[in-house]
């Protein structure tokens, strides 16, 4: 696994970050195919996608369930297989958040990150109902 | 832009190794059939675009806080 952990003297401060492989890198950024992801506990749900050969791509992501627990894209068998995954669990589905202001964010469903937990390797999938996904669904947030 | 007009069940080539073939015609949609390596990925333009944009909008900037989530209804915040 190529993830390491930081324990930092605050646990606040602890964090895990994971190389993953994007071989076709993400749409409109074809080509950078090597990210890091990174996990704050204080910033959960959301991880940082960041290119390793750019630090100024960087994205949010989130895994849907949080929000959309019935969340269902229909991914087809040639991204499926292209990942290697063999069952369910093997599979994490991630979804980049924009940012629009201080009180609004939207979450891309339509445009899927789908990583193999075990291989590290991911690809930006386009679902089969991809047609019925938004891409720039609301988030419900906290009014301050 | 190269124009080639093609009937149903003909197929372009591309590179030798991208094929593009005419598997239905039914009114005015074309179904077309591609075969190219799966390291090559091929998408409907408008879907495409439509995600590039969302990608470019989502570059995050230093300045950018983190959104507060509000609680999903029935469940208690993690």
């Amino acid at each position: 696994m190529n993830c390491t952990e930081t324990v930092e003297t605050t646990p606040a401060n602890a964090r895990t970050q994971c190389i993953i492989d994007m071989p076709l890198g993400l749409l409109g950024f074809e080509e950078f195919k090597r990210f890091s992801l990174l996990t704050r506990p204080a910033e959960a749900p959301f991880l940082r996608l960041r290119a390793l050969d750019n630090p100024k791509l960087a994205f949010l992501v989130m895994p849907p369930s949080v929000v959309l627990p019935a969340y269902g894209p229909n991914i087809a068998d040639q991204d499926t297989q292209f990942l290697g995954l063999q069952n369910a669990e093997d599979g994490l589905v991630l979804n980049i958040v924009t940012v629009r202001g201080p009180q609004q964010a939207t979450i891309n469903l339509k445009g899927p990150i789908v990583l193999n937990r075990r291989t590290l390797l991911a690809k930006q999938v386009i679902p089969l109902n991809a047609s019925d996904l938004p891409v720039a669904y609301p988030l419900p947030l906290r009014a301050n | 832009m190269l124009i080639l007009s093609r009937k149903l069940s003909e197929s372009i080539v591309i590179d030798g190794r991208i094929t593009v073939k005419v598997l239905r015609v039914d009114g005015e949609v074309v179904k077309l059939g591609i075969t190219a390596p799966a390291d090559l990925p091929v998408h409907r333009q408008e879907v495409y675009d439509e995600i590039r944009r969302s990608n470019q909008e989502a570059l995050t900037r230093p300045t950018d806080r983190l959104p507060k989530l509000a609680p999903l209804a029935g469940t208690s915040r993690a």
